[in-house]
């Protein structure tokens, strides 16, 4: 039941993070490197601030997912977007987008490791967390929060990306851009809001996670921008709900190992996950029945 | 001369090595196949040659071959497994072959030292070798990349069909991609670690990808030229900006960013372009600026093929 709910918390804070990814990679085809240091650079920016001035919780996650939503907001416009605009065809696009995105998440990291000496960093806040026991089940009030944010946020996206008329567009964007402009879907603009919202996603997710650990190390980007990449592909691009589902199973699945003791493997798990789901269902689980942005 | 050389032969041996490990990312990548798999056959390449050494008491050159035969044997069966994907698809499934190299290695037991890497591995290749073997590497490149070895190749890239059409066997040419990527990948390995002597989980990670995938972009994919300018340049780099300290990542970053935004054929791009303005200013006739792409993939077409024949369907 502990075990339960310790996935359940984990699987909360890696879904806010996939989203993010999942929605710029699945509709706008932004497969952004630098999600991770977005992340993490939110959080750092909070650092800086609540060094000055004591913020509330919500203070501290609507702060980091502003920050979240500017850097991704500025990366678009100052890198994805020129490289999207000069390309020549779909597949340099793509590669000079990772690069790009790798290039971008150099930056925040040179900073943060510069200003901390690469040690961890915690948030100031004027919240305590409170921990119930309920049973023999410990849960601390930042779980709750961090799992009706985490659920809230990943549903609510799922039913706006599949009813709203923006998530209409953004899906025509993602099945046939050129169509889709033709049909009045205005695209730089909607991928202006996409990375912005994504970005956001990061940020509250860095926060959330800095709330839970109390502390973030400046790389902590790095490791959580590969268990994206398994989420998305275990739950199938494009396919929101999958992403949200992939979150879980995934942060089951290490936990899973952690509990058989078998703690040197759990990198394995989303490594060899992206490798089997790709081998023998590349849709996805819940993904489509092609795999479409090859 | 041999003073700048003995002060910065390490600095040198690293520019040869790495130019050897973005050659096994830059091959797949000009054949239109997106694998970091030669990075995972650097890990491979630099176990077996360490294990040859450590645990079977083989002598240097010997160890380098296993591993560079074991490499190539492994990334040639994951290139016949992941055969059906492509594109960003391809790219995960040969980014988790990698990563899962590490884990292996550190769960490897007493074979391979665990997290803490195998020690020992006294190899007696010196820099001149190295500089043989890279040289020689780039020979048997350089030759596929010329000619109509050239155009068949930026065909199978820009369109797998068409060359399909044209009777290259595109899937073939999908899986030399995928040996020629892993023994490289391999050579790179084993030589890197019998140089240094060591290996540890910790090098095959995703800075290598990182770093790898920015030498042939930032250098420029379309050549092996282009790998070499890359990997002088991010070997380099490190003592050209001595003078800002730890803000290195920094001006590291913002280079990268650069390049992917300004430079869509890299800095090799960048000099063709240069060379022909210049050559076009030389010679003051009026004369049309033709495109890197578009030219092969016509020669290609145009050249009738020698059989004539349709022999391999479409890759699927």
């Amino acid at each position: 039941m502990q075990e339960l709910l310790n996935t359940a918390t984990l699987g909360s804070i890696y879904l806010l993070f996939a989203l993010g990814m999942a929605l710029a990679w699945g509709t706008i085809g932004i497969l952004n490197f630098a999600h991770g240091a977005t992340f993490m650079f939110s959080v750092f920016v909070v650092y800086l601030i609540t060094g000055a001035v004591e913020l509330s919780m919500i203070g501290v996650l609507l702060l980091a997912a502003l920050i979240g939503a500017a850097i991704s907001l500025l990366t678009q416009l100052l890198v994805f977007q020129p490289i999207v605009r000069r390309a020549r065809s779909h597949s340099s696009a793509e590669l000079r987008i990772i690069l790009g995105g790798i290039g971008v998440a150099a930056i925040p990291l040179a900073i943060a490791e510069r200003v901390t000496n690469s040690a961890p960093f915690a948030i100031r806040s004027s919240y305590e967390a409170t921990v119930f026991s309920i049973g023999g089940v410990r849960l601390s009030s930042t779980s709750l929060i961090v799992i009706i944010v985490g659920l809230t946020i990943g549903i609510g996206l799922t039913l706006w990306i599949r009813r709203s008329k923006q998530g209409l567009a953004l899906r025509a964007i993602g099945t046939d851009a050129e169509t889709a402009e033709g049909m009045g879907v205005h695209r730089e603009l909607l991928a202006l809001g996409t990375m912005a919202v994504a970005g956001a996603l990061a940020g509250l997710a860095g926060g959330l996670l800095a709330f839970q650990l109390s502390a973030m190390a400046p790389e902590s980007g790095d490791t959580l921008l590969i268990k994206a990449f398994a989420m998305i592909v275990l739950g199938g691009l494009g396919s929101m709900g999958g992403a949200v589902i992939g979150a879980y199973v995934l942060a089951g699945a290490e936990m899973l190992m952690t509990i058989l003791g078998q703690g040197t493997w759990v990198d394995a798990v989303s490594f060899g996950l992206i490798f089997l789901i790709l081998l023998f269902r590349p849709q996805g689980l819940f993904g489509r029945k092609e795999v479409r942005r090859a | 001369m041999t003073g700048w050389f003995a002060s910065n032969v390490i600095l040198i041996q690293t520019t040869l090595t790495t130019t050897l490990l973005a050659l096994s990312l830059q091959i797949p990548i000009r054949l239109g196949v997106f694998s970091f798999a030669g990075i995972g056959a650097f890990g491979i390449g630099g176990y077996t040659a360490a294990i040859a050494m450590v645990h079977l008491g083989w002598p240097t050159y010997p160890a380098i071959l296993l591993g560079v035969v074991v490499a190539a044997v492994a990334t040639y069966i994951l290139g016949v497994i992941v055969q059906r994907l492509s594109g960003l698809y391809l790219g995960m499934a040969t980014l988790a072959f990698t990563l899962i190299i590490s884990v292996l290695a550190v769960n490897g037991g007493s074979l391979t030292g665990g997290a803490a890497g195998l020690f020992g591995a006294v190899g007696t290749i010196d820099v001149p070798q190295i500089l043989l073997i890279v040289v020689g590497v780039v020979l048997v490149v350089s030759y596929f990349e010329t000619g109509s070895r050239g155009r068949r190749a930026d065909a199978v890239r820009e369109d797998p069909s068409l060359a399909a059409a044209m009777g290259i066997h595109v899937s073939r040419y999908r899986l030399m991609a995928f040996l020629a990527s892993g023994a490289i990948g391999g050579l790179a390995g084993a030589i890197t670690t019998l140089r240094r002597t060591a290996i540890s989980p910790a090098e095959v990670n995703f800075g290598l990808i990182v770093l790898a995938l920015t030498v042939i972009i930032v250098g420029g994919i379309g050549s092996w030229v282009g790998v070499l300018i890359g990997a002088v340049v991010f070997v380099w780099l490190p003592t050209w900006v001595a003078f800002v300290g730890q803000w290195e990542d920094l001006i590291y970053g913002t280079i990268v960013v650069l390049a992917a935004v300004f430079m869509p054929d890299g800095a090799h791009g960048v000099i063709k372009m240069l060379i022909r303005r210049l050559r076009v200013r030389i010679s003051r006739e009026p004369r049309t600026f033709e495109t890197a792409a578009l030219p092969s993939i016509r020669a290609v077409r145009d050249r009738p093929d020698s059989r004539g024949l349709v022999r391999d369907g479409v890759d699927s």
